[in-house]
């Protein structure tokens, strides 16, 4: 059997206990296109994708044209001006640990981080050759980071979360209140 | 307004008080409950030892270099555009952050969670020099806006229910708000605390790691709050202790393994956050966040050369060590230390928040090792309790009458001895049939008699030993019975139960005669020289080299002679070899019995009868003695029915009984309902004290009483008749 494949199934496991939606893509439109309905069917308006234009300059003109189509705006920068109108950030992860379901985000850029953490909900691509098994495997990737500062780094593993009354767990405290994992399978791409 | 009693006296009131507490009982309770599963769960498939080593081991070979640490991680932070601080005392951390608020022109601060500022009283410094400080953790805010300190170091408001959570939000938002709506009132925060990250301009956190090689520092959370605080404000401030420094990423992600598992059974936390450097920030000058990290010392750096306590710095700020509290599950955080809480809270009250607050809760242990059994970094926190305790007897210069006399007693075995035969005729005219106190002695007052004390024997083990115990003419084994004073004393028969069983398998027992308690008591007390003496006194009683085995029938005895012989006798020249072979032949009843002796079913009458047990603290954390009893019960042909929390303390703790009567008896009670609940016609355990304790009591319950015995009465009760 090949690891990477039970690297998958074990991160979609460990992602559904910690209640992240994960679902499997075959492509990036395919994702682009889950956003969108998602932002549409909860309402949302704005749609923030920092980054994904320098990363993907094709997928990015695309989301254009298909936000357009939805009428939903889409935001690449600037995010502090759009706090409070923000539903969904979409993020491309650049690791995630199976152990635990964790997405590794090198989260330097601003516009980024308020993507992630000021959205209602947070979409993420993660493709699947990216999984890794825990986060010792990734020590001198997150070396790398943190030896060319200024770096900020995430690691996301759930929608935001708190037990502090009465112990008992509710989602959606400061951050997103949901997280999907788009598990980008590239060989089919 | 954290105010913690200063006398036994005022804080034995306050535990009254939190004992009437319903809600917290229950949900302290349902938390150690839950916890217990979620930890196991969490750490499934993990070897959990093998990592507490490595964590213990690597933290260890830092402590002594935390200055260096501290020297590469400024280094590199300033590089990366940090300005680094160092702080001597809280006054100076809580100084050095609102000269920061005030260069900033800073004038509204939101705050992440961190025990860090609640040690400096960071908040309350802020406030004062006209800062608006909002805390943005949900149990933080909670807390903040009751005036309260945090009751837990994870779960800062876990003594609060949800409808005074319901009354605190319809007060600050002017809607009512529905108790039974959770989610609901998570959303308040979630409106509230948004507005207030939107308006800061500075933003103030602890901080997990800072990863001296790099330079960086993490923080664990999981509302994400965290990230928003150090995100939308122009200037972010990290307040964290020199303890919190580790070498490198490995080291970070090591204990990052196992603190969230340890903390509240996730496998991670939702949010892992690494910070290297001034990062970007919109509002910040020129687009970068002003950032400053301020290290705080307040006693740390000394801390780290100290011989003893150095390992209190392994802390990882879990809290399962009040998780897991018998003490701390009764009456809850605000109880259970001064800031800091749970075990690691008594001893670091000492260090951070001084001798007054500590003083009187610091004697609130039973040293019953449940909080040592799940620290991540085994941190010896019984150990460093009783260490806490001896220092602020010492520093207090006037002992209190008991322990100068017990240890003017047990310095000297024949008085000790002669004391004890004494009790006996002094307690005649209270004593009754049933070898149980019928009277308390004049000086035990009313709260005392949650259980009956059982009367001194006529004649000690000691006198009747030549009497009762066989010579055996080709022994399998040659072992020596380690009796201490409750088998020597006050249980002889427990001993002669051993000697039926013995006899049966051709076993010689022998019983020095020079020996003395084994010191756990003067260890209790804080009296280590004391302890130490006896230590010395027992092991010239007890030549190993003579025996197989040194068997007890006590468990404290067993685990002190085990485990802190070792640590009292350290360095001593000469001893040490001896000491190792002690150590080594010292063994439990039902090890030996199942272990060693294996003996057989077939030698036992299989009459089922339904049996109870309790798990004694020393044997089964002191010890690490799990599986033995409970199979010996089943080839004793004993029908074993466990009880819920088995292995949880039954209150007795020696003279922790007798200090803390309030919460030995309710320890007592819940035991004892435990055990009721499962139907069983006998209880046994393997331990004097424990049978003490337990049997006192049954006696007091009346109706339906369980029979309560040493597991060696039981199982040499079930011994077959030999043929005549």
């Amino acid at each position: 059997m090949e690891p990477r494949v039970d690297l998958k199934e074990m991160m979609k496991e460990k992602a559904r206990a910690v209640q992240s939606i994960v679902a499997e893509i075959g492509s990036l439109e395919e994702a682009l296109r889950y956003a969108i309905d998602l932002t549409r069917s909860q309402g949302g308006t704005h749609l923030a994708a920092p980054g994904l234009d320098k990363r993907d300059p094709a997928a990015w003109s695309l989301f254009r044209s298909l936000c357009k189509e939805s009428g939903i705006s889409l935001v690449k920068e600037n995010l502090r001006a759009v706090i409070g109108k923000l539903h969904t950030g979409f993020t491309v992860a650049d690791y995630a640990i199976a152990e635990t379901a964790t997405l590794v985000q090198d989260s330097s850029s601003e516009d980024l981080r308020i993507a992630t953490m000021l959205s209602e909900i947070h979409v993420a691509i993660l493709p699947a050759s990216r999984i890794v098994f825990d986060a010792m495997s990734l020590d001198s990737e997150l070396k790398g980071y943190m030896t060319s500062p200024p770096s900020y780094v995430a690691f996301i593993s759930g929608a935001s979360r708190t037990a502090d009354i009465e112990r008992v767990l509710t989602i959606g405290v400061h951050g997103p209140q949901e997280l999907h994992i788009l598990i980008l399978n590239e060989d089919r791409a | 307004m954290i105010t913690t009693p200063h006398d036994v006296k005022e804080y034995r009131g306050r535990l009254k008080k939190a004992l009437k507490n319903e809600f917290l009982g229950t949900t302290l309770d349902n938390f150690a409950t839950a916890y217990r599963t979620s930890r196991a769960n969490a750490f499934e498939g993990i070897d959990l030892e093998g990592l507490i080593q490595q964590i213990a081991a690597a933290k260890d070979a830092s402590i002594p270099y935390l200055e260096e640490l501290f020297a590469l991680f400024k280094t590199q932070a300033e590089k990366a555009g940090v300005t680094v601080h160092v702080a001597r005392t809280a006054a100076e951390a809580n100084e050095i952050i609102s000269s920061i608020a005030k260069a900033a022109g800073a004038r509204r601060i939101v705050k992440g969670k961190s025990m860090t500022a609640e040690e400096t009283f960071l908040n309350a410094h802020l406030e004062k020099e006209g800062y608006q400080v909002t805390e943005t953790d949900l149990g933080e805010w909670i807390i903040q806006l009751r005036h309260e300190g945090p009751s837990h170091m994870v779960m800062p408001a876990i003594h609060l229910s949800r409808r005074q959570v319901a009354e605190l939000f319809t007060r600050v938002t002017g809607q009512y708000q529905d108790p039974d709506d959770i989610n609901g009132m998570v959303k308040v925060a979630r409106r509230e605390l948004r507005q207030a990250y939107l308006q800061a301009d500075m933003g103030i956190t602890g901080a997990n790691f800072a990863i001296a090689e790099t330079g960086s520092i993490g923080l664990v959370t999981n509302e994400g709050n965290g990230r928003l605080v150090t995100t939308l404000p122009r200037v972010h401030v990290a307040l964290l202790g020199f303890d919190k420094l580790v070498p490198d990423l490995k080291s970070a992600l090591r204990i990052l393994k196992v603190l969230p598992r340890n903390a509240t059974g996730q496998a991670i936390s939702t949010y892992v956050t690494w910070i290297t450097g001034a990062n970007e920030c919109a509002t910040g000058p020129h687009g970068r966040k002003e950032m400053h990290i301020v290290f705080l010392d307040n006693g740390r750096l000394s801390l780290a050369r100290d011989p003893v306590f150095a390992q209190a710095l392994r802390c990882v700020r879990c809290g399962a060590c009040a998780n897991v509290c018998p003490i701390y599950k009764l009456v809850g955080g605000h109880n259970y230390g001064h800031v800091y809480i749970g075990a690691i809270g008594l001893i670091l009250t000492y260090f951070f928040h001084g001798h007054d607050n500590a003083r009187a809760i610091i004697k609130n242990c039973l040293n019953c090792q449940a909080c040592k059994s799940v620290c991540p970094t085994g941190i010896d926190l019984p150990h460093l309790i009783k260490e806490v305790y001896r220092t602020v007897l010492e520093s207090e210069g006037k002992k209190p009458v008991r322990n100068v006399l017990l240890s003017r007693a047990l310095k000297d075995r024949r008085l000790f001895h002669f004391l004890l035969r004494r009790a006996y005729l002094a307690q005649k005219p209270l004593a009754g049939e049933d070898r149980l106190m019928r009277h308390l002695p004049m000086f035990l007052a009313r709260e005392h008699a949650f259980r009956t004390l059982p009367a001194v024997a006529k004649r000690p083990l000691r006198d009747i030993w030549e009497h009762i115990n066989p010579r055996l003419q080709k022994p399998r084994y040659r072992v020596a019975l380690f009796g201490g004073c409750l088998i020597d004393f006050v249980y002889p028969e427990q001993a002669e139960a051993l000697l039926r069983l013995s006899e049966e398998h051709n076993v010689q027992i022998e019983y020095p005669m020079d020996q003395s308690c084994c010191g756990l008591p003067a260890k209790m007390l804080g009296e280590r020289e004391t302890a130490k003496e006896v230590a010395l006194q027992n092991l010239k009683a007890i030549d190993p080299a003579a025996y197989d085995y040194i068997l007890t029938l006590c468990a404290s005895c067993g685990s002190h002679l085990r485990e802190n012989y070792a640590k009292l006798l350290a360095g001593e020249v000469g001893l040490q070899v001896k000491m190792q072979q002690f150590k080594d032949k010292v063994i439990d009843f039902s090890s030996f019995m199942q272990n060693v002796l294996q003996v057989n079913s077939e030698r036992f009458a299989q009459n089922y009868k339904k049996v109870a047990y309790h798990s004694p603290c020393h044997l089964c954390r002191g010890l690490q003695v799990i599986r033995e009893p409970r199979e010996l019960m089943q080839t004793a042909g004993l029908d074993y029915v466990p009880a819920r929390d088995e292995d949880v303390c039954c209150g007795f703790g020696g003279s922790f009984s007798l200090d803390f009567p309030e919460i030995s008896a309710e320890l007592l009670k819940r035991k004892l309902d435990n055990v009721e609940a499962t139907g069983a016609e006998v209880l046994v355990t393997d331990c004097p004290g424990c049978v003490l304790q337990l049997r006192g009591g049954m006696d007091k319950k009346g109706t339906g009483k369980i029979e309560v015995k040493h597991i060696a009465e039981l199982v040499a009760d079930n011994l077959k008749k030999r043929k005549a």
